[in-house]
């Protein structure tokens, strides 16, 4: 346990004027394994200028996620309080929140404050027990708003709840607490009585998302806005990604010694295979991997190139239900206008969760269309042996880093294993894994969050465990003669896996690399050239 | 009926009437988006390694397998043993299951005293030793002394380590302590007037005669007026978790019923699908009269 600091931070603190309520406090780091614990925390760590926070409000922990700007005088500060206050209310409506009401009022009335929840969070864990990042700190604050300002709210349920001040300081941080949690609900696992602090991240963002338009710029101007105005959130047009995609072709075709080439538009095609648009721009050789592999099983399959629909992305599952629709009901409908006979989705986790599991119950006759994970899809191919393999062309050590949005949102554990038993000799696992999984500490959007220090907090804190695991799994093996591979079949956790490789030097000082899961199938594929992994870090 | 017996009637009619209440809003609630977690218990022999239909190749075309046993087994085992405490919090987890082991103890033990004053009132002698005796004596002092020592370690632990101390609110010390009054005037009245419960027998024996008993001894009135305040609130409280938990586990958290074409939700969803939306910020498009529907099939570029 963390000695107490001299001004112990509470909930009801949340609101008191300082300059860094609850600062990331370096030192109290849980240390990583020899020789990493040599790192100096410090010279991961960026803090904002003085000028820089002088305008953007960091205050919470000394990180901006939002680059929240102070309002400008007391009328701009009313709107924006009056604008939550008017947020609780719709947030607890059926009328504006009726597809998570049930599991929002679930959660908000039964917490009875175990912290059963706390020991099971990653983030509260290794950035040393800072309180603010405590499951239920969050959830607190709202729980409060709510007895105090939401609908029913009154002053016997604000006295037993617990008393706060709505003020700007209470506005801003409880924001930037919207993006301290990577909705991976190892919380709600936890919990005994199933109340889901990952969800009330998730509420917390659509309030501000929805009634105020404050959300991360990433996941929204550059995200969810730019898929649905150009069609991809990498700003990719059809054309461009056609070009992309046959460069990929051209680049597979010298790479395996034959030619490949991916379908656009094929009407009437069995599987309609979406990519997170991510793949083609950062890691071409996963959307390569899938055509060389789709071709050489005899799949009829296709890309489609109208707009939205080549990128498998929908951000809006984290942040905004609007969005979310908006996204996930033109990735139906390209579906069934090719009709296709299914959505396959490609190696990204939130894609799978938001058109195979929360889009579901919207997603009715019309625009109803079978969705299958690339897992099971790819297993099939590879365990019935349409594919001559040759799993000594992968003998180097392999872990598996289970993307949340496939374990723990869907229950897709064995899968990616078969396929590693069978093409991996050294795989191992990495503990604890599966549904147990630590996130990557990029899951909800962190991955493309960078501005200011945001990037700095998720190496040295959201990211830190699974550092850990990863040295742990390859314990025995860290010398860098030995090349090694992460095998993580997710793009944001690619993404995640990407700066926390570069950041801790993992492939300089251990010959650490990552990559899908496709990219090791390949690999391993007889009938291509030898080496189509590529021992370089990128 | 005597002003005592009134009183529990009241609160036990504001309990079961309170926890209808809140059991029917939960339940009546518009069926939410999916967001279940694995693992998912009645995945059969998936469950135990936490995967679902979700791994089989084209799984809409083949039976789902529900294990409705897998889901019971569960819960009993979180129920008896409080294993997620046990596994994440190990240092709350023997307070706790003192706790609740002590209140599953003594709940039994009263609805077995009304079972007892039923069979009685409908002239049936099945179970006297419910009337009072030595078994009843043995129950209740150990549900007693397992919920009293088990509240008395949670308040310690919430009011000494400082962690959970702030991270508690005003009703989280409120239960507990409210929770040992009851036990305190509990303990009070079986050690003075009523060790073998065959007051609280002839005292349910005249409720449900609806006659008065005779006058109660003053600690044992002060206990009925205690579990009565407690009854009458305790649905009000998170405490209602004691039923939430089929909700939070099954409805939500085990809830991975797949929309078959589209079909099993559709009616409900389109009506969802109507209600007028009222979000304010730009992107949205709301106008006061645009229900989702509409602006979820509008492709915003602002």
């Amino acid at each position: 346990m963390r000695p107490e600091p001299l001004i112990p931070v509470t909930v009801r603190g949340v609101a008191r004027d300082a300059s860094t309520l609850s600062p990331v406090e370096l030192q109290r780091l849980v240390p990583l394994p020899p020789p990493y614990d040599e790192l100096d925390p410090e010279s991961l760590w960026k803090a904002l200028t003085p000028e820089r926070a002088a305008q953007v409000d960091a205050t919470l922990d000394g990180v901006s996620a939002l680059s929240l700007r102070r309002p400008a005088d007391p009328a701009e500060e009313r709107r924006l309080l009056d604008g939550l206050v008017s947020g609780l209310k719709k947030l607890t409506s059926r009328d504006d929140n009726w597809g998570f009401l049930q599991q929002l009022e679930l959660t908000l009335d039964h917490c009875t404050h175990c912290q059963t929840c706390a020991e099971a969070c990653p983030i509260f864990l290794e950035s040393g027990r800072n309180e603010v990042y405590r499951p239920t700190f969050r959830a607190d604050i709202l729980r409060r708003l709510l007895a105090r300002y939401g609908e029913g709210g009154n002053v016997f349920k604000a006295a037993l709840t617990g008393s706060i001040e709505l003020n700007w300081n209470t506005f801003a941080r409880l924001a930037e607490l919207a993006y301290r949690c990577t909705l991976c609900r190892r919380c709600m696992q936890a919990c005994p009585i199933g109340v889901d602090n990952g969800l009330i991240t998730h509420e917390l963002r659509k309030l501000y998302s929805q009634e105020l338009g404050i959300a991360s710029s990433e996941c929204h101007t550059s995200g969810s806005v730019l898929q649905l105005k150009v069609g991809s959130s990498t700003g990719m047009s059809p054309a461009v990604v056609k070009d992309n995609i046959d460069f990929i072709d051209e680049e597979m075709s010298e790479k395996v010694g034959f030619a490949v080439k991916t379908p656009w538009d094929v009407e009437g095609a069995d599987v309609l295979l979406m990519h997170n648009a991510g793949e083609i721009l950062s890691w071409p050789e996963n959307p390569g991997a899938f055509a060389v592999i789709m071709q050489k099983a005899g799949i009829s399959w296709t890309m489609s190139s109208e707009l939205v629909a080549y990128d498998a992305i929908n951000y809006g599952l984290w942040y905004d239900d609007v969005q979310f629709a908006r996204v996930a009901l033109k990735h139906a409908e390209v579906a069934k206008k090719l009709k296709v006979k299914k959505i396959v989705i490609g190696e990204c986790g939130h894609a799978h969760k938001a058109l195979a599991v929360v889009a579901d119950r919207i997603l009715g006759r019309e625009l109803s269309i079978a969705r299958e994970s690339f897992a099971p899809f790819i297993a099939d191919i590879v365990l019935s042996g349409r594919l001559s393999l040759d799993p000594s062309r992968n003998d180097f050590p392999v872990t598996l880093h289970d993307p949340c949005n496939l374990a723990r949102a869907m229950g897709i554990v064995e899968p990616p294993r078969r396929i590693l038993r069978a093409i991996a000799p050294r795989f191992r696992e990495m503990e604890p894994h599966g549904v147990h999984n630590y996130c990557c500490g990029g899951g909800s959007g962190f991955a493309i969050m960078s501005g200011n220090n945001f990037a700095n907090w998720r190496m040295l804190v959201s990211g830190r465990i699974k550092v850990r695991q990863v040295l742990e799994a390859f314990a025995r093996e860290l010398d860098p003669a030995i090349p090694k591979y992460i095998c993580t079949p997710c793009s944001n956790c690619k993404g995640q896996f990407r700066d926390l490789i570069r950041a801790y030097g993992l492939w300089e000082k251990s010959r650490i690399s990552y990559g899908g899961l496709v990219e090791l199938v390949v690999n391993a594929m007889t009938d291509v050239n030898p080496g189509f992994l590529e021992w370089e870090f990128h | 009926m005597g002003l005592v017996q009134v009183w529990g009637c009241l609160a036990f009619a504001a309990l079961v009437l309170g926890c209808l209440y809140k059991a029917i809003r939960y339940a009546t609630m518009p069926v939410h988006l999916r967001w279940e977690l694995y693992p998912v218990a009645h995945e059969g022999g998936k469950a135990e390694y936490g995967g679902s239909y979700f791994e089989e190749v084209e799984w809409w075309t083949k039976p789902r397998h529900v294990s409705r046993l897998g889901e019971l087994r569960t819960i009993a085992e979180e129920v008896l043993t409080l294993r997620a405490v046990r596994e994440n919090n190990p240092r709350l987890w023997f307070p706790s299951l003192a706790f609740h082991f002590g209140l599953y103890t003594l709940f039994a033990l009263g609805a077995a005293m009304l079972l007892g004053a039923a069979t009685r009132a409908a002239g049936l002698d099945w179970l006297p030793f419910l009337a009072g005796g030595t078994p009843l004596l043995v129950v209740d002092a150990i549900g007693l002394a397992l919920a009293t020592a088990g509240a008395l370690g949670l308040l310690a632990r919430r009011t000494l380590h400082p962690e959970l101390r702030r991270a508690s609110t005003p009703a989280d010390f409120f239960h507990l302590l409210l929770l040992l009054a009851v036990f305190a005037a509990s303990w009070g009245s079986w050690i003075a007037v009523d060790r073998r419960l065959s007051l609280a027998a002839s005292f349910l024996d005249g409720i449900l005669g609806l006659r008065a008993s005779p006058p109660v001894p003053g600690l044992f009135a002060a206990q009925i007026v205690m579990l009565g305040v407690f009854l009458a609130y305790l649905p009000w409280s998170h405490m209602t978790h004691f039923f939430g938990k089929y909700f939070t586990w099954h409805s939500v958290r085990w809830d991975d019923a797949p929309n078959m074409d589209g079909t099993v939700f559709e009616e409900r969803v389109n009506r969802l699908l109507m209600r007028p939306i009222h979000w304010s910020a730009p992107h949205i498009g709301a106008d006061g009269r645009k229900t989702w529907a509409d602006v979820a099939g509008e492709r915003t570029g602002h």
